[in-house]
């Protein structure tokens, strides 16, 4: 099968421009791009079907279209805030193959002329942040960066730019609040980045995983990336497998491959003998899964049609030793511990879900705090300020939905303790 | 008082040059970062310092910094020795691995060793979900972890 | 918005009800104007949508979800229901998070009867807590600042105050720390929050996290009668609420007037009213030391002037009084002094300025919507604070630009487009090269050898004002040295002839009724609304035949007079020239010579201890009337506490009869219907017509006169400035004030060449003398004027730096030894 953003992603050396030109083809698709119009390449890219990596799964090519007419500067911010539990694709791409992501970093400002991008790393990525800089520096000295670019008359400068430690920053709005200097809280929409983004001027903000994939489509056509995947979900995805699996990794694999091949097939299955019990396929922000889904297509209709989503594309495995509410827990502190605590129902209901879900864990909870959750939840979803909120929401519910079984087990037994109360 | 060396002003000049001339706030993070290499962790005085050069007031450094996760506003060791308990982690025993660790190092997590050697910290996903049990120790990562490797790894400290 | 067409405005529906607003209207805010309350916490009109406690969630048509009625500008045709049962689910749930971590604490709490979340809890919230568990811990009651209390467990970081502090006053100096649920509002290393305008933070947070230090446990809200009445301290005139329980001032709260004050007051006007209450007021009236009844105390004055008035002519007496009157006291003494005695040696300061503009008088709000806002020796900081919000709002919010003219630094160079300083006392100069500049001709050769101010930054100074639409100039009369507020009027006559510019302006002369005082006559060769002497027939007219026309002596000349022994008798109302005036130091050797001096005043002053006869002053709190703020805005002071003495107007009208004057007014509202008929300008002012929101009288055109310079002080030495200081230690805010902590040392500015060449250094304590006198003061180095010259800012009456000015100079010098 065609790999297009791990193609020789081992190769030794990759991260020096000259073994990036030499296997990859590195930087041909600047001709192809220069010799189009800017937005010819919009509409390629349209056709060819891309949608956003990052979690929104929005397609890539109309996000790009939506940018304010005429008005400039335009800015370009790439997501490498890489943070959402179980997802490590991005770190991958930065870590073995930086000049991938500028040349799509470049492709993606030619086609939406925009003459400054700044790569949003999260501050933990310090290792690549050189990883990075020395790709910079060297595409510099090639000229695929700086003043007229290989004589395009084009003009663009990237910049490194690192988070310090936030997972709200990947959200778009939040980032570009980061980036220009204040606490990373998200802002109003509209208007969208494409609108009013970083300094207030139009901005594409796209996945690492999304800008990568961009020289692939020029270089071969919108048609040969829209042959790979689904009818609408096209092209390949890069799947983050972790959790209790035999071989966890990045799996980069086509849109619609059963959800039980990529455990099985790709993962070597479920480690020491156990069978699988549960899996998340999107992230912690997505709807947990019973088993019984596990020969869903990996794509964004099937997973929505299954109830939950594709998310950020990591596939966290858990198996029949695995209580759900433990993991629940886990997943819910993270979320108090993110909130920015900008909105009230954020702020406030992730903290009382972590204590009730602790009281529950530590066996000393009641049967109805099951509704209460419910409850909690239905009144934070779609009312908080971002979509952090309801990301915070999903798990609690599908695991209620799909595992009451865990929660009864811990609400049937031993009813002495101590309550916790705080944190 | 807190003075940017020689050497950071020389970076401090490149951050600057990264952003518009009239956006310089926006390397309010990268001038934090400098200052916390500097002297380990961030004092007011360095939040006064990259105010006056950002032309904003030592609140709004403050109320910046403290949102971010990676900046210490207290005295930490040597290594900060941050373990990943995020889901992922989790299922691969995490929280094993990090009572281990506590015991080696006689401290428990948030804590700093008496010799000023090591701080312990828990850390949410570091995005190496797929290497887990994962350990961030000042910014270099270290996946696959076992009790050896830990050792292994701390032992590598200087 | 006041030429609000068709297309400007949208339709939309909300409950049922249809509703048309101007366009980028908050769907709560036309929720509002058919009376429909959709809840909010974090939503306030002068901080902009932000959309954090999600309290306001309604539901609109075609919309997925619920949005954010605080965040959603209203759009044609938009539906929107705030009465369903999934927005009271949510409106249930949000108060529910809200209320998690929050005490409930009502009955103890200060807010308690004026919370809105107390109010929304009851209106809209659940019926209970399913909460168990303690509440997340946070400090309870910590002070702020010396006059503010926080209660982190109420907070419920709805940001407004945070907002505030970055919004309006610019400053962040109030900051939300740290994230998530362990986020607090907190200043930099939790040093005290001691701004200039940090009590507003008290008025807007919507819960009882921020109260009033002073006010705290002292009444509940609602045993306090509020009286809506104006700030008395400087010439914006804000306005306020003044709650008194058992007729005691027991706090100060704001009383929105987007005319005037635009929501805010500062933290004089909050902390600053504890003289009503102060043992240092004048109880009653005394002779010769002795107390003595109202009665007999103005008999006396009345039967004294009239002695000296048979025995030495009338201009043996004089007035002086102060823009710290109302308008009526003012109207009344003027008449008193004019009619009933027979002199116009009458005047309320100590600077040159003539009633009357050129160009048109604009108001505050003119502030904002001018393209270009050019502010000429003027600190509005620590003058007219509210200003300061003001311009910072207009040139951050609404994109007017603005020039500084200034021969002293001030925060607001930092939001000028065009900041130019000109060395102390070159004035005249600088605004003569401008007034040439202005009519396209080349300044004088030595401009910039004189006034610090190069010649091309002078004529890119009167481009921009030829290149503006609306250009709104704000200058202080009072630091304008010599005669050169002539100069100035001469320039706004220029631009006021410019073909496509508009030009307006604001004389913003820092005391609370600069401007009614000019417009009541207070001056020695001006009748009110501004008829000059030389107008006889018009003053006869209003005035009858016996209205003297020969000009009168000015408050300088008067202490002259007083000295040779030329003037026999002085009133001083509501003025303290022993500390105040230039060569303050020889006032007091004056005014001993007199035959009679009468003093009324609020406090007692040094001034006071010198007077033969004392009355006693209501002021602000006590009285009533009207005053005339700098943007011309004539507005209803009223009274929120009783005073045991009459009112001022009565006792002036007790002398008035006593001297035989017939008719006396019934009330000080009978007076403010006089200066209605009487005072040019003042034609549609009643108590009704201004009760609201004020309003504007007619501006009147200005004397022309011709610009005399006035000599320069002997000796040599850095020229002089002094400064004033928000905060200033005298007799309204004495040693007990709540805000004492603000007080400042003495301190001399000086350029860093001068101080090298002086030998001083940063923190230094120097002696400065000048005109036979010395300060105390500590060095800084601040560059704050240019070379040549100091400043110092006048901290406190003790301080005694006017002495160091040479009354009826344009310039005074000072030497500095340390
Ligand atoms: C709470 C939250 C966290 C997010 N974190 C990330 C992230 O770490 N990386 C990322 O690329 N997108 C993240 N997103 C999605 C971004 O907001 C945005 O949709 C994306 O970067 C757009 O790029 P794409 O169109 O290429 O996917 C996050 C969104 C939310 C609501
Ligand atoms: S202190 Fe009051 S105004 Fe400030 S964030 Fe808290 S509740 Fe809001
Ligand atoms: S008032 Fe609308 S979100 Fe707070």
């Amino acid at each position: 099968m065609t790999l297009i953003l791990f193609k020789d992603i081992d190769t030794p050396g990759l991260t020096s421009i000259d073994v990036y030109e030499k296997t990859l083809e590195g930087y041909q698709a600047l001709k192809k791009a220069f010799a189009m119009k800017p937005d010819e390449v919009i509409e390629m890219v349209k056709a060819s079907g891309l949608r956003g990596r990052g979690g929104a799964g929005f397609p890539t090519g109309l996000k790009w279209s939506f940018l304010a007419k005429d008005v400039f500067p335009r800015y370009l911010a790439c997501n490498a805030d890489e943070s959402e539990p179980g997802t490590c694709k991005d770190r991958e791409l930065l870590m073995k193959n930086p000049h991938l992501l500028i040349e799509g970093m470049i492709l993606c400002s030619y086609a939406c002329r925009i003459e400054t991008g700044y790569n949003y790393m999260r501050g933990e990525f310090w290792e690549y942040e050189s990883v990075m800089e020395k790709a910079l520096e060297e595409a510099y000295e090639k000229g695929y960066l700086g003043k007229n670019i290989m004589g395009s008359g084009f003009n663009l400068e990237i910049h490194n730019h690192m988070g310090a430690g936030a997972y709200i920053c990947g959200e778009e709005s939040a980032m570009l609040s980061s980036l220009e200097g204040e606490r990373g809280e998200p802002r109003m929409k509209p208007p969208f980045p494409a609108v009013k983004g970083l300094y207030g001027q139009p901005t594409i903000v796209n996945n690492v995983e999304t800008l990568c994939v961009l020289p692939f489509i020029v270089r071969n056509g919108a048609a040969a990336y829209a042959a790979i995947g689904t009818e609408k979900s096209k092209g390949t995805k890069l799947v983050s497998v972790s959790g209790h699996v035999k071989k966890p990794g990045n799996y980069e694999v086509p849109l619609g491959t059963p959800i039980i091949d990529l455990i099985e097939k790709y993962a070597g299955g479920i480690r020491d003998g156990n069978k699988l019990k549960a899996f998340i396929p999107g992230g912690s922000s997505v709807p947990i899964l019973p088993a019984s889904k596990a020969d869903v297509p990996y794509d964004y209709e099937s997973l929505q049609a299954a109830g939950s989503m594709l998310g950020s594309g990591a596939l966290i495995v858990m198996d029949d030793t695995t209580n759900v509410v433990s993991e629940i827990l886990r997943i819910t502190s993270f979320y108090m511990h993110e909130s920015c605590g900008k909105c009230t129902p954020c702020r406030e209901g992730t903290r009382w879900m972590y204590q009730i879900l602790s009281e529950i864990q530590n066996k000393v909870g009641k049967p109805e705090q099951l509704d209460l959750l419910i409850d909690i939840c239905d009144n934070m979803e779609f009312k908080c300020f971002c979509p952090l909120g309801d990301a915070a929401v999903a798990p609690v519910v599908s695991s209620i939905e799909h595992f009451r079984e865990d929660y009864e087990e811990l609400l049937g037994s031993l009813k002495t303790g101590q309550p916790v109360g705080t944190t | 008082m807190f003075i940017f060396t020689e050497a950071s002003e020389a970076r401090i000049k490149k951050i600057l040059a990264k952003y518009p001339e009239d956006r310089k706030l926006s390397a309010i993070l990268p001038l934090l970062t400098l200052a916390q290499e500097q002297e380990g962790y961030i004092t007011p005085e360095a939040m006064i310092e990259v105010g006056k050069r950002l032309d904003v007031s030592p609140a709004y450094v403050e109320s910046v910094c403290s949102f971010y996760t990676m900046y210490y506003t207290k005295p930490v060791g040597k290594y900060i020795v941050k373990f990943c308990i995020n889901i992922s982690c989790h299922l691969n025993g995490c929280d094993n691995l990090l009572e281990y660790t506590e015991k080696k190092l006689g401290i428990k997590e948030g804590e700093t060793t008496p010799d000023k050697k090591f701080t312990l910290l828990k850390e949410e996903c570091l995005a190496a979900c797929c290497e887990a049990p994962v350990m961030q120790v000042n910014n270099k990562y270290h996946v696959n972890l076992t009790p050896d490797k830990v050792d292994q790894v701390l032992a590598s400290c200087p | 918005m006041n030429t609000a067409t068709q297309t400007d405005t949208v339709t939309l529906t909300i409950d049922g009800k249809s509703v048309t607003v101007p366009k980028g209207t908050m769907v709560v805010d036309a929720a509002e104007t058919v009376d429909i309350e959709i809840p909010v916490f974090c939503y306030h009109k002068k901080l902009g949508p932000f959309g954090c406690c999600r309290m306001c969630l309604v539901e609109v048509e075609k919309m997925p979800k619920l949005t954010t009625a605080c965040t959603l500008a209203a759009g044609e045709g938009m539906v929107v229901k705030t009465d369903t049962g999934k927005v009271e689910k949510a409106q249930q749930g949000m108060l529910e998070f809200t209320l998690l971590n929050h005490p409930l604490d009502c009955p103890v709490c200060d807010k308690g009867g004026e919370c809105p979340l107390q109010d929304h809890t009851f209106r809209f919230g659940p019926p209970d807590t399913r909460m168990e568990y303690n509440r997340y811990p946070r400090d309870k009651a910590t002070p702020l600042s010396p006059v503010i209390t926080i209660d982190r467990e109420r907070c419920i970081a709805c940001q407004r105050c945070t907002r505030y502090s970055d919004i309006i006053e610019k400053d962040q100096a109030l900051v939300m720390l740290n994230r998530g649920f362990q986020n607090r509002v907190a200043t930099f290393n939790d040093q005290p929050y001691d701004t200039r305008f940090s009590g507003n933070v008290i008025d807007i947070c919507p819960v009882g996290a921020l109260t009033n230090t002073d006010f705290r446990f002292t009444a509940r809200s609602w045993e306090l009668t509020n009286a809506s009445t104006l700030c008395g301290h400087c010439a914006c005139n804000c306005n306020m609420t003044l709650g008194a329980r058992l007729n005691e001032m027991k706090r100060i709260t704001t009383r929105p007037n987007d005319l005037v004050d635009d929501g805010w007051v500062c933290d004089k006007a909050r902390w600053g009213y504890d003289f009503t209450k102060s043992k240092n007021r004048i109880q009653q009236p005394r002779k010769q030391g002795q107390a003595v009844g109202i009665q007999e105390a103005c008999a006396e004055v009345a039967a004294s002037l009239k002695k000296i008035v048979e025995d030495h002519g009338p201009n043996s007496v004089g007035f002086i009084g102060s823009g710290y009157g109302l308008n009526e006291e003012l109207y009344l003494y003027q008449k008193l002094f004019r009619l009933n005695l027979g002199t116009n040696n009458i005047d309320h300061k100590t600077y040159t300025d003539t009633p009357g503009l050129p160009v048109a008088h604009f108001d505050l709000l003119d502030v904002e919507t001018s393209d270009l806002v050019v502010l000429i020796a003027s600190d509005p900081t620590e003058e007219l604070p509210i200003l300061d919000l003001r311009l910072k709002k207009a040139v951050t919010q609404r994109g007017v630009k603005m020039i500084v003219l200034n021969d002293q630094q001030t925060l607001m160079d930092k939001y000028a487009t065009l900041s130019l300083r000109y060395n102390i006392g070159s004035d005249r100069v600088v605004l003569a090269g401008l007034n040439a500049a202005l009519q396209g001709q080349a300044p004088e050769s030595n401009l910039e050898q004189a006034t610090g101010i190069p010649a091309d930054q002078l004529k890119a100074f009167a481009d921009k004002i030829k290149t503006a639409s609306k250009v709104c100039v704000i200058y202080n009369p009072a630091a304008l040295s010599g005669g050169s507020v002539h100069t100035l009027k001469q320039c706004l006559a220029t631009a006021g002839g410019l073909a496509d510019t508009t030009v307006g302006a604001l004389p913003a002369a820092p005391v609370t009724n600069a401007v009614g005082a000019m417009d009541m006559g207070v001056l020695p060769d001006c009748y009110p609304g501004g008829i000059a002497l030389t107008e006889s027939d018009a003053i006869k007219t209003k005035w009858g035949d016996t209205a003297p026309l020969e000009k009168g002596l000015t408050a300088l000349e008067m202490i002259e007079k007083a000295k040779s022994g030329e003037l026999k008798a002085l009133v001083v109302y509501r003025c303290n020239p022993v500390v105040d005036f230039p060569s303050g130091h020889e006032v007091g050797e004056a005014l001993k010579k007199l035959d009679l001096l009468v003093v009324h005043d609020m406090m007692e002053t040094e001034t006071a201890k010198l007077a033969h006869v004392v009355l006693p002053s209501n002021g602000p709190g006590f009285d009533e009337g009207t005053t005339t703020n700098i943007g011309g805005r004539v507005q209803l002071r009223t009274k929120g506490l009783t005073a045991d003495n009459p009112g001022d107007w009565k006792i002036i009208s007790t002398i008035a009869k006593e001297l035989g004057q017939e008719t006396a007014p019934k009330d000080v509202h009978a007076v403010t219907a006089e200066i209605a008929e009487k005072v040019n300008g003042y034609q549609g002012i009643k108590r009704s017509s201004i009760r609201k929101e004020g309003r504007n009288r007619e501006g009147f055109p200005s004397m022309n006169r011709a610009s005399v310079a006035e000599a320069n002080g002997s000796g040599d030495g850095l020229v002089l400035r002094v400064a004033s200081v928000l905060f200033s230690h005298d007799k309204i805010l004495d040693a007990e004030s709540p805000l004492a902590h603000q007080f400042q040392p003495s301190t001399v500015h000086l350029h860093e060449t001068d101080a090298d060449a002086l030998g001083v250094q940063e923190g230094d304590e120097v002696r400065v003398t000048g005109n036979g006198h010395e300060v105390k003061a500590e060095v800084r180095v601040s560059n704050r004027c240019n070379p040549g010259g100091v400043v110092l800012p006048k901290v406190s009456d003790e301080q005694g730096v006017m002495s160091l000015a040479e009354a009826g100079k344009a310039l005074s010098r000072v030497t500095i030894r340390k």
